[in-house]
């Protein structure tokens, strides 16, 4: 179920239910949407995106961080990087949202069934790859092998790395991390690397011409990674890029958000990086 | 197709006969010399001979600043509906060819409530024209029309196009006169080749190097366009928690167009002209492969330095020398 009508043009109200900070800028909120629009949101596909209105402030399109629990609560992660996320800093559990969606393609995880999965993520690019993790965990005898390679900046501004360690120590997942920098002295009670997420690929082995990779990140660690990734042995229609663009609408109207001819609110925000090579302003 | 004869002295009735289909608005020169489509009360108000209007007929379907959602205590709902009946007289066929390329945009799947509105309540009355140095049109491509006009000396061919025409046409037994004569049909002129290799699409022809160092990023060509529709989406609160939230003419020329919160994507000028390029000649999915340019000329003439990207697709696909941008300036006389 897609969402149509005038769902699509109008968001459907939502409440603020719960905020956990993460790090300074950073937090986990979970909103609750009114029924009317859990059917369409339960039709969910890891990597695809939704427009959260913040009234009075805006709309941004935002990946949802994990899939949609069963009574229809969705989990956002939210970094502080505009007037729309300013304002939804000062709400409180209780506030009115809105939510349109969702949108686009995400990952093809019919397609990935049956293949190893290596997720590599950068910074906040966690977030939008946490709903695809949490996919892939659940469904977890459906798919080879899951690794997961995350990269920040510092041990401070790593998300989620509690959990994370708590998949891998069951088992659920193979968790690398790194670090950009790292300040003298241990870096806490997981271990981590040192350096940047190219690097923490270029040494990795794995079974590359199996491997489904999805890549969420910083716009400047796509061309890297992806020329890693080939060179490894990966197939470039196996090599999946969430990219991010500036989507105002959602639907393919407002056209701020293209990548060569295509638009990334309804041809991606997921591509494959056979689609993206041929488009030279893309990575 | 039934054609018939409208002498020229029928023409103010003929503009009666529009009026039950809603306010008729038409080709004026308004008093600061702009040519504009107005209100029209009389024929005497009527350019019938003019070139193009400064601000294309999108003005009527994507108005600058359109209201799409009301916000009330932290609920949105649908801006109400304010689309008036409106006939539009004396569109060229230019014109009527871009509102033809906006319905396939805005109507297509999950039709845009507004532009749905008021296209519902639009009436369009075509009006053949005598083409400029600026322009050219294609007669092949659709074009959204009811009724059209050609002119000849002392009045028109009218041909119905909708049922709508075909309405109006029979209710104004009287005024038109049937017609076995053809008036001269004026010979458009020949369309640019519509880029189709994407190699050649981002060539590395210095003209875009050129038109990059002297664009003004100032936007006009993109106001100015019959077909160009980007809209932004801001939302104004008010002070009892309520507010709404518009829909704005953006400029794929500006430099925020690309921005995103902690990055740009279109940086350089030659990136933004690249994209309006992209979007104009080869259409962005799902209407990959569609011109958008109609050939009003608009752009060109609008341009304050001269830049006609029409001539990178002469450039690229006809193997053509660039005209340099002084040559156009100057060559052009009068910039409007």
């Amino acid at each position: 179920m897609t969402p149509h009508g005038a769902t699509v043009h109008v968001p459907a109200p939502a409440v603020l239910m719960e905020r956990r900070e993460l790090t300074g800028d950073t937090s986990l909120i979970r909103i609750a949407p009114d029924p009317s629009a859990t059917g369409w949101l339960s039709s969910y596909i890891p990597g695809q995106f939704i427009q959260l209105s913040v009234p009075g402030a805006g709309e941004i399109p935002v990946s949802l961080a994990d899939m949609p629990r069963q009574n229809g609560i969705i989990e956002l992660c939210i970094r502080r990087v505009g007037h729309v996320t300013d304002r939804l800093k000062a709400l409180v559990p209780g506030n009115r949202l809105g939510v349109r969606g969702p949108f686009g393609v995400g990952f093809p995880v019919q397609r990935m069934k049956g293949s190893p999965v290596l997720l590599l993520a950068g910074g906040l690019g966690i977030a939008p790859l946490r709903s695809l993790l949490y996919y892939l965990v659940r469904n977890r005898e459906e798919y080879g092998e899951i690794t997961l390679l995350y990269g920040a900046k510092e041990i401070r501004s790593m998300l989620f790395r509690d959990e994370l360690a708590e998949l891998a120590l069951r088992r659920k997942l193979r968790l690398y991390l790194t670090v950009d920098f790292a300040p003298q002295g241990p870096t806490g009670d997981v271990e981590c690397a040192v350096g940047l997420l190219p690097d923490l690929l270029k040494g990795f082995r794995f079974e590359a011409n199996r491997t489904y990779a999805a890549v969420c990140g910083p716009p400047a660690v796509y061309r890297c990674l992806a020329s890693e990734l080939e060179e490894a042995g990966v197939a470039p229609e196996r090599i999946l890029l969430s990219l991010e663009r500036r989507m105002c609408c959602g639907i393919g109207r407002c056209c701020h958000c293209a990548v060569g001819q295509l638009l990334c609110c309804t041809d991606g925000p997921v591509f494959p990086l056979s689609v993206l090579r041929q488009i030279p302003e893309a990575l | 197709m039934r054609m018939s004869w409208l002498p020229q002295g029928h023409l103010e009735a003929f503009l009666n006969l529009l009026e039950p289909y809603g306010t008729v608005h038409g080709p004026t020169v308004l008093e600061n010399g702009v040519t504009a489509l107005a209100p029209i009360t009389s024929p005497d108000d009527l350019e019938l001979k003019y070139r193009h209007t400064l601000i294309p007929p999108k003005k009527y379907l994507l108005p600058f600043r359109d209201p799409i959602l009301t916000l009330n205590d932290g609920c949105y709902r649908p801006a109400p509906p304010v689309a008036p009946n409106l006939v539009l007289f004396g569109l060229h066929r230019c014109d009527l060819q871009a509102i033809s390329y906006l319905d396939r945009v805005f109507l297509g799947d999950d039709p845009d409530p507004n532009y749905a509105g008021r296209r519902e309540r639009l009436t369009l009355v075509g009006l053949s024209c005598e083409p400029d140095d600026f322009c050219y049109c294609d007669p092949a491509q659709p074009a959204a029309v009811d009724l059209f006009l050609d002119q000849a000396e002392n009045g028109f061919l009218v041909t119905p196009h909708s049922p709508r025409g075909e309405k109006i046409m029979s209710e104004g037994t009287g005024l038109f006169l049937s017609s076995d004569h053809l008036p001269s049909l004026l010979v458009p002129l020949a369309p640019p080749p519509t880029p189709q290799d994407p190699e050649l699409r981002f060539s590395d022809n210095p003209l875009w190097e050129e038109y990059a160092r002297i664009c003004l990023s100032c936007g006009a060509c993109s106001a100015c366009c019959p077909t160009c529709y980007c809209f932004d989406v801001r939302e104004y609160p008010s002070l009892d928690h309520g507010g709404n939230r518009l829909r704005e003419w953006d400029n794929c020329l500006f430099k925020k167009h690309g921005e995103v919160a902690g990055g740009d994507f279109r940086r350089s000028r030659l990136d933004r002209l690249r994209y309006r390029f992209l979007h104009k000649y080869c259409g962005f999915s799902p209407l990959q492969g569609v011109t958008s340019c109609v050939g009003c000329g608009r752009c060109a003439k609008a341009c304050p330095v001269g830049i006609d990207l029409r001539n990178v697709l002469e450039v690229t696909y006809r193997g053509a020398e660039p005209a340099t941008t002084r040559d156009q300036a100057t060559g052009t006389g009068e910039v409007s």
